[in-house]
Order: structure tokens, then sequence, then C-alpha cells
């Protein structure tokens, strides 16, 4: 018997992602480009309607400075959706009961879907950013930028492990759907994503002040354009480290109790 | 206990499904079982008999309600990842990467089973080669027909060299010249020493197949033995079959006339299964070729389709 290598595993796993994504262009276009169409489309249009820009914290800024961050977290969130979804495509070909007599653990088997994704959300952070600061004209913490995606890619990792607790539980493909749409819709709806919440009012503010979204833009935003309070900013990376853990342990649990 | 020798062994192994609700389903029944090193062991019973979810408890699919099972010493729950890292297995259902090309199945099934590089181009054209894939190795395999897609599937358990190997219903779907290819894979691969559990209601297969057979019904065992005891169950049993230049309905009536135990009649050839202990299988073949102008017979003993009836009173399964 070969010795068991977690690394030799977990880079199975993302060589077979990769294979399969660059068999599509439209998934290609759909995971790395649309953001920064988004950014671009909305950024113009919000961005004549806000001519006096923004407030938020007591600073303002330009809409387009506002808004980057909120395409980062949606764009994050929409990779973790696209990537648990695979639980059904990898489930109706049969191949995923197949993936779970493979030489690997759960955890490997996970983390290397995870680790595939964090690449994908660091690359497009990366285009998002730059049409950002080359068309727009955004301009963003350079020393932060590091952070910048590598918090992107963390809050997508937790995203996409509490999105796996669903898809592994749920099992029914239009059950699933119809509860991501709704949970999307909530979730993006009562966070900082779209508009500030300074002049909210209390019941969003509440409802926005506990949904991880809200955190993950927070954090975006902070190391993009230098939104908010330090002191909160860190509060609310703590508070994302611990809703990480718990979904990651709920996802391995889902994906132990899913054959 | 287990012992390092066995390559499989079950003891008092339960699966009940949907505890405790209206719809509770016992799968597995105190199943017990041995299977020696480099043995093929062939699994039968009738649909919903418990075959598969045996193979997915083995496979550590699926967790084991009570009893235990080990692979190769190994704990199938306790040991999961060390019984992974000891078998491969064809599921009853297909398992394939819809959209890779049959090569680059064939690539990543490699990687995840740590074979280097030139081992997973030469053994990647090896069972390319072995299971008629040439033409479309470059074909996504969602766009092949259900029986290449199996035939992809069942290749890839060649590729590797783990002791174990299950098979679920491997040569479903397959046209006889790939079935053959099948059989005679798994054949070699016992040959080298690998262990193999099949199952399969294929009960010619079985019988060309397996060194020992075990019938299961309703999560039990029914019967378990080599291919001759087993047989030596149903020595009574006797097919006489004769194959007439027309069957005309003057035949038919007088075949139905004779007593035996099954009657079948295809085309214009007829098979009674008769019990040697209640009839003479010579007057029973005497009185067939009387009846008309014949172009063949022929008289047997026992197959495991008539063990199989015998034993659990059925059709074929
Ligand atoms: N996931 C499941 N949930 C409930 N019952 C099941 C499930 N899978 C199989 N069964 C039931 O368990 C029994 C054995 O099924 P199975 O192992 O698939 O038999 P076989 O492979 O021999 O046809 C059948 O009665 C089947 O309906
Ligand atoms: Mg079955």
């Amino acid at each position: 018997m070969r010795a068991h290598s977690p690394f030799r595993n977990v880079a199975a796993v993302m060589y077979r992602e990769y294979k399969i994504r660059i068999t599509s262009f439209t998934w290609l276009f759909y995971d790395l480009a649309l953001p920064a169409f988004y950014l671009l489309l909305f950024g113009i249009g919000l961005n004549t309607a806000f001519t006096g820009g923004v407030a938020v914290g007591g600073a303002v800024i330009s809409y387009n400075a506002f808004f980057l961050a909120g395409v980062l977290s949606m764009a994050g969130f929409g990779i973790a959706i696209n990537t648990s979804y695979g639980f059904f495509v990898d489930r109706d070909n049969g191949i995923f009961y197949e993936f779970l007599t493979y030489p690997m653990t759960r955890g490997e088997f996970l983390f290397g879907k995870i680790l595939f994704s964090l690449c994908i959300t660091t690359v497009q952070s990366a285009i998002t950013v730059a049409i950002g600061v080359a068309v727009l004209r955004v301009q963003i913490s350079l020393p932060l930028l590091p952070l910048l995606f590598l918090a992107n890619a963390v809050c997508t990792a937790g995203w996409f492990f509490c999105l796996s607790i669903f898809a592994l539980r749920i099992r029914r493909n239009d059950l699933y759907n119809t509860v991501i749409n709704v949970a999307y819709f909530v979730l993006m709806f009562a966070s900082s994503i779209f508009f500030p919440l300074d002049n909210s009012p209390a019941w969003l503010k509440i409802l926005a002040g506990a949904n991880p979204l809200t955190w993950h833009t927070d954090i975006l935003r902070y190391l993009s354009v230098g939104t908010g309070e330090a002191n909160t900013v860190l509060l609310q990376c703590a508070a994302y480290a611990v809703f990480a853990v718990a979904v990651f342990i709920g996802g391995v649990r889902a994906l132990r109790a899913s054959a | 206990m287990p012992q390092r020798e066995h390559a499989i062994h079950i003891s008092d192994l339960v699966k009940v499904y949907n505890s405790g609700g209206t719809d509770e389903v016992r799968a597995l029944d105190d199943f017990s079982l041995t299977v020696e090193r480099g043995h093929i062991t062939g699994l039968l019973g009738p649909n919903g008999a418990g075959k598969s979810t045996l193979l997915k408890i083995l496979t550590t699919l699926l967790p084991k309600t009570s009893g235990s099972a080990h692979i190769m010493g190994f704990d199938v729950e306790k040991q999961a990842l060390d019984v992974r890292r000891s078998i491969c297995l064809v599921l009853q259902q297909n398992a394939v990467e819809q959209y890779l090309t049959v090569e680059d199945n064939f690539e990543t099934f490699g990687r995840f089973h740590g074979l280097s590089k030139s081992e997973r181009r030469e053994r990647g054209d090896r069972v390319i080669h072995a299971f008629g894939l040439e033409a479309e190795r470059r074909q996504k395999a969602i766009d092949l027909s259900g029986g290449y897609k199996r035939r992809v599937q069942v290749a890839k358990v060649f590729m590797i060299d783990a002791p174990v190997i299950f098979l679920d219903e491997a040569t479903t779907g397959m046209d006889p010249i790939n079935k053959r290819a099948t059989i005679d894979a798994v054949a070699e691969e016992a040959r080298r020493g690998r262990t193999i559990l099949l199952t399969t209601h294929l009960l010619d297969e079985a019988e060309e197949l397996c060194d020992s057979i075990v019938f299961i019904d309703k999560g039990r065992k029914i019967l378990e033995g080599d291919l001759f005891t087993i047989k030596a169950l149903a020595r009574n049993i006797v097919d006489v079959s004769v194959t007439y230049e027309t069957l005309t309905p003057d035949i038919r009536d007088a075949v139905e006339r004779i007593p035996a135990r099954k009657r079948e009649v295809q085309h214009s050839t007829v098979l009674l299964t008769i019990d040697s202990a209640t009839a003479s299988p010579h007057a029973v073949l005497g009185t067939l070729l009387d009846l008309g102008p014949t172009l063949a017979f022929e008289v047997r003993g026992a197959t495991l389709e008539d063990v199989f009836m015998q034993v659990l009173g059925k059709e074929k399964p």
C-alpha cells in the first residue's frame, strides 16, 4: 500500500475540479468575470444616482468605492453556491458515492473542493478590483490588498461550508434551489452590500448586524476603501471565525451522514 | 476475531433502514460471511435481497446498524480510511465524470489512487485497449451511450492494485463482447491474488466465475458453498431440451402434458426441467424426440438457476 498523503489527495480533488471547470467557457465566465460586469453596470448606474457619494461611518465616498466590497462578497457567496451545487451534479452522476470510497478522508475531500474555490475567488477578486481601480477610479489601499483577497477567500470558504450542510441534508435539487434563492435574497437585502446601514430603520440594522454577510462585506470594505471602525471590524472578524468553524463542523458531519 | 488472512470477515451484520418508522426495512439480518484472499465469491439473490446494502456497508458508504465487518483486517467504520485504501468498486448505479473525456476519467481516477504520471498513462492506455475504448478516448462521457459509460466505470477498477474488488451488477447494460472482457479481466485479477466479491442475478455468470457462491434472500444468508457443493443440492434436477424443425401446435399440446418442474418454449426449442427422482430423463427425452422431426437435443445437470429455484422455491431471481 502506498503511504497516505493528505497533500496528494487534496491536490487530486483540486485537479479534478480544475479539469471540469476548464471544459466550459460559460462556467469560467460566470466564475471569473461576471462580478466585474456587475460592478461596471450597477456601479455606473448607481454612481450617477448618488452623485454626492454615500456616507458610511462619518466618511463620504463614491458609490463605486462603496459597492466594490459588496460585489466582492456577493461574488464570493455566488462561488460558494456554485461549488455546493456541485454536490448535486456529482450525486446525479453517481460519481459522488464512488468518491466517498476513494482512499481519502471526508475532510480531505471537502478541503480540496474549498481550496479550489478559494483560488477561483482570488482570481475573481483580482479581476474585479482591477476593473474597479482602472475603469471606475476607485482608490483602494494597496498594502492591504493581499489581506483583502485572503479575507474574501476565507469568508467564501465559510459560506461554502454553510451551504454544504443544506446541499447534503436537503438532497433534493429543486428544494435546495428554492431554499438557496430565498436565503440569498434575504441575506443580501438585510446586509450592507447595496446601501450603508447608518440611516436604515432599527429592525433592519439589528437584522443586518447579525448577518454574517454583513460582517463579510464590512471586513472587505474596511480592507479595500478603509471605511468602518477598526474595533468593530475586528469583532466582525471574530464573529465570522466562530461562524466558519461551526459550519465547517456541520459540513463534515453532513458529508459523513450523506451516503 | 477477524484474522489478517481473511480478505473479508462479516459477523452478524444487521442493517435497518428507517428504523422505528412505518416503512422500516430490515435489509440485512444477522448476515455473516468470510472470504479468503484470492477468492471470487458470488453473492446471488433476487432484487431487494440486500446485496447492494451489504456492498455499501463494506465499502464505507453506509453505516451498519449492528454487528461487525472487516476488510483485510480493518474495521469498516473505525478504520474507514484503511478500508478505502484496500478496496475498489463498481457501484450498481453509474459513476463516471460526465464532463470529462474518457481518458481524463482514467487520469483523475489514477490521481485519486496515488498512481504516478507514467503509471496513469500506461494503465490508462491498457484499460482503454482492454475495454475497446480507443475510438472514444477523447469523447466526453456525457456523449457516450449507457453501455460505454458502464465500460469506463468498470475499466477503472483494473487500473489500480487495491487487494479487494467489489462489483455490484458490474456487467449490467453491457453487450456480450464487453461482458466477456469484464469476466476475463475479473478472472485474471483473481489469479493475480486479488479478492473479489461480486453481486449478480445472472446465474451463468456466477457459475463461470466464482469459487464460492452465497445465496441471500430478505437480508439473510440462505446457502453458502463452492460450486460443486451447491450444485449437488440440485443433483436430481435435470434439464432436457429439444429443438424441433417446426414447433407445431400438436407438439406444444403434447409437451404441456409431460410432467415437469418447469417448462419453457423459445422459438422452436422446448426446455423441460425435471426431477430425476420422480421421472426418468431418458424417458422424457424419448417422448420429446418422438413428437416430431428434431434439429438438436441436449440433457444436462443442474444450473445455479435450478439450485436457486430449489432453495428459494422461486423463479429466476
Ligand atoms: N436508502 C434506502 N432507504 C430505505 N430502504 C432501502 C434503501 N436502500 C435499499 N432499501 C431497501 O433495502 C432492501 C435491500 O435493498 P438492496 O440492498 O438494494 O437489494 P439488492 O441490491 O439485493 O437488490 C430493499 O427492500 C430496498 O427497498
Ligand atoms: Mg442491488
